[in-house]
Protein backbone atom coordinates (compact mmCIF):
# COMPACT_ATOMS: atom_id res chain seq x y z
CA UNK A 1 0.00 0.00 0.00
CA UNK A 2 0.78 3.57 -0.39
CA UNK A 3 2.28 5.35 2.81
CA UNK A 4 -0.06 9.12 1.36
CA UNK A 5 2.67 11.16 3.10
CA UNK A 6 3.80 12.72 -0.15
CA UNK A 7 6.67 9.98 -0.77
CA UNK A 8 6.55 9.00 -4.87
CA UNK A 9 6.76 5.17 -4.23
CA UNK A 10 5.10 3.79 -7.22
CA UNK A 11 1.57 2.18 -6.93
CA UNK A 12 -0.26 -0.19 -9.45
CA UNK A 13 -3.68 0.68 -11.14
CA UNK A 14 -5.42 -0.58 -8.47
CA UNK A 15 -4.33 1.37 -5.70
CA UNK A 16 -4.57 4.58 -7.39
CA UNK A 17 -7.72 3.77 -8.03
CA UNK A 18 -8.65 3.11 -4.06
CA UNK A 19 -6.38 6.57 -3.87
CA UNK A 20 -8.74 8.72 -5.98
CA UNK A 21 -11.75 7.10 -4.41
CA UNK A 22 -10.65 7.82 -1.03
CA UNK A 23 -9.89 11.28 -1.87
CA UNK A 24 -12.87 12.09 -3.46
CA UNK A 25 -15.22 11.03 -0.72
CA UNK A 26 -12.48 12.64 1.81
CA UNK A 27 -12.84 15.71 0.33
CA UNK A 28 -16.40 16.18 -0.66
CA UNK A 29 -17.15 15.70 2.74
CA UNK A 30 -14.70 18.28 3.88
CA UNK A 31 -15.77 20.75 1.29
CA UNK A 32 -19.27 19.99 0.83
CA UNK A 33 -22.47 20.31 3.30
CA UNK A 34 -25.18 17.72 2.78
CA UNK A 35 -28.13 19.47 0.34
CA UNK A 36 -30.54 16.21 1.72
CA UNK A 37 -30.05 16.86 5.31
CA UNK A 38 -29.60 20.58 5.10
CA UNK A 39 -32.91 20.74 3.29
CA UNK A 40 -35.17 17.78 5.50
CA UNK A 41 -33.87 20.43 8.30
CA UNK A 42 -35.48 23.20 7.13
CA UNK A 43 -38.69 20.95 6.03
CA UNK A 44 -38.97 20.23 10.05
CA UNK A 45 -38.26 23.74 11.02
CA UNK A 46 -40.54 25.12 8.75
CA UNK A 47 -43.59 22.78 9.75
CA UNK A 48 -43.07 23.80 13.62
CA UNK A 49 -42.73 27.04 13.08
CA UNK A 50 -46.05 27.25 11.08
CA UNK A 51 -47.56 24.58 12.92
CA UNK A 52 -46.78 27.02 16.53
CA UNK A 53 -48.11 29.81 14.76
CA UNK A 54 -51.33 28.40 13.28
CA UNK A 55 -51.87 26.88 17.12
CA UNK A 56 -51.80 30.64 18.27
CA UNK A 57 -54.56 31.88 16.19
CA UNK A 58 -56.49 29.30 15.81
CA UNK A 59 -59.89 29.77 17.25
CA UNK A 60 -59.84 33.72 17.33
CA UNK A 61 -62.27 35.29 16.86
CA UNK A 62 -61.63 37.81 15.19
CA UNK A 63 -58.44 37.70 14.02
CA UNK A 64 -55.63 38.87 15.67
CA UNK A 65 -52.65 37.31 14.39
CA UNK A 66 -50.07 35.39 16.21
CA UNK A 67 -49.29 35.96 20.07
CA UNK A 68 -46.43 37.43 20.96
CA UNK A 69 -45.44 34.12 22.59
CA UNK A 70 -45.53 32.14 19.55
CA UNK A 71 -44.29 34.79 17.11
CA UNK A 72 -40.73 35.25 19.51
CA UNK A 73 -40.62 31.21 19.55
CA UNK A 74 -40.75 31.10 15.86
CA UNK A 75 -37.76 33.97 16.02
CA UNK A 76 -35.73 31.74 18.10
CA UNK A 77 -36.21 28.60 16.62
CA UNK A 78 -35.36 30.05 12.66
CA UNK A 79 -32.27 32.11 14.28
CA UNK A 80 -31.12 28.32 16.01
CA UNK A 81 -31.55 27.40 12.17
CA UNK A 82 -30.34 29.97 10.42
CA UNK A 83 -26.96 29.85 13.04
CA UNK A 84 -26.84 26.09 12.68
CA UNK A 85 -26.98 26.01 8.87
CA UNK A 86 -23.62 29.15 8.41
CA UNK A 87 -22.01 27.16 10.67
CA UNK A 88 -22.25 23.88 8.39
CA UNK A 89 -21.70 25.84 5.32
CA UNK A 90 -18.92 27.63 6.43
CA UNK A 91 -17.38 24.85 7.89
CA UNK A 92 -17.68 23.11 4.25
CA UNK A 93 -16.28 27.07 2.61
CA UNK A 94 -13.40 26.88 4.75
CA UNK A 95 -10.33 28.07 2.46
CA UNK A 96 -12.25 27.79 -0.62
CA UNK A 97 -12.09 31.08 -2.63
CA UNK A 98 -12.92 32.76 -6.19
CA UNK A 99 -16.43 32.27 -8.11
CA UNK A 100 -18.52 29.54 -5.75
CA UNK A 101 -17.61 32.23 -2.87
CA UNK A 102 -18.95 35.09 -4.45
CA UNK A 103 -22.08 33.69 -5.77
CA UNK A 104 -22.89 32.21 -2.03
CA UNK A 105 -22.41 35.71 -0.74
CA UNK A 106 -24.83 37.15 -3.42
CA UNK A 107 -27.44 34.56 -2.81
CA UNK A 108 -27.65 34.69 0.92
CA UNK A 109 -27.49 38.86 0.27
CA UNK A 110 -30.89 38.21 -1.71
CA UNK A 111 -32.83 36.02 0.59
CA UNK A 112 -31.66 39.22 3.42
CA UNK A 113 -32.62 41.53 1.20
CA UNK A 114 -36.08 39.85 -0.11
CA UNK A 115 -36.87 38.46 3.75
CA UNK A 116 -35.96 42.58 4.84
CA UNK A 117 -38.03 43.87 2.72
CA UNK A 118 -41.49 41.84 3.08
CA UNK A 119 -40.96 42.86 6.26
CA UNK A 120 -40.47 46.83 5.86
CA UNK A 121 -43.65 45.81 3.52
CA UNK A 122 -45.82 43.83 6.07
CA UNK A 123 -45.18 47.30 8.27
CA UNK A 124 -46.49 49.65 5.70
CA UNK A 125 -49.38 47.75 5.23
CA UNK A 126 -50.09 47.64 9.07
CA UNK A 127 -49.21 51.62 9.38
CA UNK A 128 -51.92 51.89 5.70
CA UNK A 129 -54.53 50.72 8.16
CA UNK A 130 -54.80 47.50 6.91
CA UNK A 131 -56.73 44.66 8.45
CA UNK A 132 -55.08 42.18 10.38
CA UNK A 133 -56.81 39.82 7.95
CA UNK A 134 -54.44 42.12 5.18
CA UNK A 135 -51.69 42.01 7.29
CA UNK A 136 -51.65 37.90 7.39
CA UNK A 137 -51.37 37.23 3.73
CA UNK A 138 -47.89 39.25 3.28
CA UNK A 139 -46.66 38.40 6.99
CA UNK A 140 -47.65 34.29 5.91
CA UNK A 141 -46.99 34.10 2.72
CA UNK A 142 -44.68 36.87 2.11
CA UNK A 143 -41.60 35.02 3.27
CA UNK A 144 -43.10 31.96 1.31
CA UNK A 145 -42.61 33.64 -1.78
CA UNK A 146 -39.34 35.55 -1.03
CA UNK A 147 -37.33 32.19 -0.03
CA UNK A 148 -39.52 30.40 -3.48
CA UNK A 149 -37.98 33.11 -5.83
CA UNK A 150 -34.67 32.84 -4.75
CA UNK A 151 -34.60 29.23 -4.50
CA UNK A 152 -35.57 29.57 -8.44
CA UNK A 153 -32.89 31.72 -9.38
CA UNK A 154 -30.17 29.76 -6.73
CA UNK A 155 -30.91 26.99 -9.12
CA UNK A 156 -28.66 28.48 -11.85
CA UNK A 157 -25.62 28.82 -9.53
CA UNK A 158 -26.26 25.17 -7.53
CA UNK A 159 -27.62 23.56 -10.23
CA UNK A 160 -29.64 21.55 -7.61
CA UNK A 161 -33.23 20.91 -9.65
CA UNK A 162 -34.89 19.38 -6.58
CA UNK A 163 -34.01 22.87 -4.91
CA UNK A 164 -35.95 24.61 -8.46
CA UNK A 165 -39.06 22.47 -7.83
CA UNK A 166 -38.90 22.88 -4.38
CA UNK A 167 -38.93 27.18 -5.07
CA UNK A 168 -41.44 26.56 -8.00
CA UNK A 169 -43.77 24.48 -5.41
CA UNK A 170 -43.06 27.66 -2.50
CA UNK A 171 -44.30 29.93 -4.91
CA UNK A 172 -47.56 28.27 -5.77
CA UNK A 173 -47.73 27.29 -1.86
CA UNK A 174 -47.57 31.53 -0.95
CA UNK A 175 -49.95 32.28 -3.77
CA UNK A 176 -52.08 29.67 -3.14
CA UNK A 177 -52.49 29.63 0.59
CA UNK A 178 -53.31 33.18 0.03
CA UNK A 179 -57.01 32.50 -0.80
CA UNK A 180 -57.15 30.32 3.00
CA UNK A 181 -58.30 33.06 5.15
CA UNK A 182 -56.32 34.27 7.85
CA UNK A 183 -56.13 31.46 9.99
CA UNK A 184 -55.74 28.36 7.52
CA UNK A 185 -53.28 30.45 5.53
CA UNK A 186 -51.13 29.43 8.40
CA UNK A 187 -51.54 25.84 8.45
CA UNK A 188 -51.36 25.53 4.68
CA UNK A 189 -48.17 27.40 3.85
CA UNK A 190 -47.02 25.04 7.04
CA UNK A 191 -47.90 21.73 5.53
CA UNK A 192 -47.08 22.16 2.16
CA UNK A 193 -44.33 24.75 2.14
CA UNK A 194 -42.73 21.69 5.22
CA UNK A 195 -43.87 19.18 2.56
CA UNK A 196 -42.25 20.46 -0.47
CA UNK A 197 -38.60 20.81 1.60
CA UNK A 198 -38.80 16.93 3.04
CA UNK A 199 -39.75 15.88 -0.55
CA UNK A 200 -36.99 18.29 -2.34
CA UNK A 201 -34.28 16.62 0.64
CA UNK A 202 -35.41 12.82 -0.75
CA UNK A 203 -35.26 13.78 -4.21
CA UNK A 204 -32.13 15.28 -4.17
CA UNK A 205 -30.69 12.29 -1.80
CA UNK A 206 -32.10 9.88 -4.23
CA UNK A 207 -29.88 12.37 -7.43
CA UNK A 208 -27.27 12.12 -4.86
CA UNK A 209 -26.85 8.16 -4.66
CA UNK A 210 -27.53 7.83 -8.72
CA UNK B 1 -1.71 -0.97 -22.05
CA UNK B 2 0.61 -1.07 -19.21
CA UNK B 3 0.99 1.46 -15.82
CA UNK B 4 3.97 3.47 -17.86
CA UNK B 5 0.51 4.65 -19.79
CA UNK B 6 0.08 6.64 -16.55
CA UNK B 7 0.44 10.18 -16.79
CA UNK B 8 3.31 10.23 -14.44
CA UNK B 9 3.18 13.61 -12.61
CA UNK B 10 -0.28 12.41 -11.84
CA UNK B 11 0.64 8.72 -10.49
CA UNK B 12 1.99 9.20 -7.44
CA UNK B 13 -0.29 8.74 -4.04
CA UNK B 14 -0.01 12.64 -2.45
CA UNK B 15 0.01 14.17 -5.90
CA UNK B 16 -2.81 12.08 -7.01
CA UNK B 17 -5.12 12.83 -3.75
CA UNK B 18 -3.92 17.02 -4.52
CA UNK B 19 -5.42 16.92 -8.08
CA UNK B 20 -8.77 14.85 -6.99
CA UNK B 21 -9.32 17.02 -3.93
CA UNK B 22 -8.68 20.38 -6.23
CA UNK B 23 -11.31 18.59 -9.26
CA UNK B 24 -14.33 18.41 -6.69
CA UNK B 25 -13.80 22.34 -6.58
CA UNK B 26 -16.31 24.28 -9.17
CA UNK B 27 -14.37 25.47 -11.88
CA UNK B 28 -12.94 29.06 -11.09
CA UNK B 29 -12.64 28.29 -7.17
CA UNK B 30 -9.24 28.08 -5.32
CA UNK B 31 -8.25 26.49 -1.89
CA UNK B 32 -6.21 28.25 0.36
CA UNK B 33 -2.88 26.30 0.66
CA UNK B 34 -3.34 25.86 4.56
CA UNK B 35 -7.15 24.07 4.00
CA UNK B 36 -5.53 22.01 1.26
CA UNK B 37 -2.53 20.90 3.72
CA UNK B 38 -5.34 20.29 6.13
CA UNK B 39 -7.76 17.80 4.03
CA UNK B 40 -4.45 16.10 2.42
CA UNK B 41 -2.57 15.81 5.45
CA UNK B 42 0.95 16.75 4.21
CA UNK B 43 3.56 18.17 6.30
CA UNK B 44 4.05 22.04 4.15
CA UNK B 45 7.18 21.12 2.61
CA UNK B 46 5.73 17.90 1.24
CA UNK B 47 2.94 19.80 -0.27
CA UNK B 48 5.15 22.69 -1.93
CA UNK B 49 7.11 20.36 -3.50
CA UNK B 50 4.57 18.53 -5.11
CA UNK B 51 2.67 21.39 -5.91
CA UNK B 52 5.51 23.25 -7.56
CA UNK B 53 5.69 19.47 -9.75
CA UNK B 54 2.04 19.68 -11.05
CA UNK B 55 2.59 23.84 -11.26
CA UNK B 56 5.72 22.97 -13.80
CA UNK B 57 3.35 20.26 -15.69
CA UNK B 58 0.77 23.66 -15.75
CA UNK B 59 -1.56 21.19 -13.83
CA UNK B 60 -2.35 23.83 -10.83
CA UNK B 61 -1.92 27.35 -10.74
CA UNK B 62 -0.97 29.32 -7.14
CA UNK B 63 -2.15 32.77 -6.69
CA UNK B 64 -0.32 34.78 -3.46
CA UNK B 65 -2.96 37.51 -1.91
CA UNK B 66 -3.16 39.97 1.09
CA UNK B 67 0.12 40.07 2.99
CA UNK B 68 0.68 39.56 7.03
CA UNK B 69 -2.26 38.24 8.65
CA UNK B 70 -4.73 38.16 5.83
CA UNK B 71 -1.97 36.62 3.26
CA UNK B 72 -3.67 33.56 1.10
CA UNK B 73 -2.30 31.41 -1.33
CA UNK B 74 -4.67 30.02 -3.26
CA UNK B 75 -4.61 26.81 -5.31
CA UNK B 76 -6.25 25.82 -8.09
CA UNK B 77 -6.69 22.92 -10.61
CA UNK B 78 -6.09 24.32 -14.20
CA UNK B 79 -7.67 23.62 -17.65
CA UNK B 80 -5.14 21.46 -18.46
CA UNK B 81 -4.94 19.89 -15.08
CA UNK B 82 -8.83 19.26 -15.11
CA UNK B 83 -8.23 17.66 -18.41
CA UNK B 84 -4.82 15.57 -17.61
CA UNK B 85 -7.17 14.09 -14.48
CA UNK B 86 -9.51 12.61 -17.11
CA UNK B 87 -7.33 11.43 -19.25
CA UNK B 88 -5.34 9.39 -16.42
CA UNK B 89 -8.79 8.25 -14.89
CA UNK B 90 -9.75 7.12 -18.51
CA UNK B 91 -6.26 5.09 -18.68
CA UNK B 92 -6.81 3.71 -15.29
CA UNK B 93 -10.27 2.38 -16.14
CA UNK B 94 -8.99 0.56 -19.32
CA UNK B 95 -5.81 -1.06 -17.10
CA UNK B 96 -8.73 -2.21 -14.66
CA UNK B 97 -10.98 -3.38 -17.20
CA UNK B 98 -8.09 -5.01 -18.80
CA UNK B 99 -6.67 -6.90 -15.60
CA UNK B 100 -10.52 -8.17 -14.59
CA UNK B 101 -10.89 -11.52 -16.12
CA UNK B 102 -13.49 -12.27 -18.46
Amino acid sequence: MTDGQGTDEGMDAREAAGIMQDARKHAEHELQFSHPVMLAGWGVIYILAYGWLWLSVRGQRPYQGPTGGAAGGVTILVLVGLTITAAIVARASAGVGGLSSLQRRIYWLSLAVGFAGIYTLEAAIDHAGASRAVIAVIAASGPVFVAGVVYVAGTAVFRNWAVCGLGCWLVATAAGSAFAGPVAIWAVNGLAGGLGFLTAAAVSARRGRA
Amino acid sequence: MTEEELDSVIHAPARLRIVVTLATLGEGDDLSFTRLQDVIGLTPGNLITHLRKLEEAGYVTTVKSGSGVTARTGVSLTREGRAALDRYTMVLRQLLDSASPD
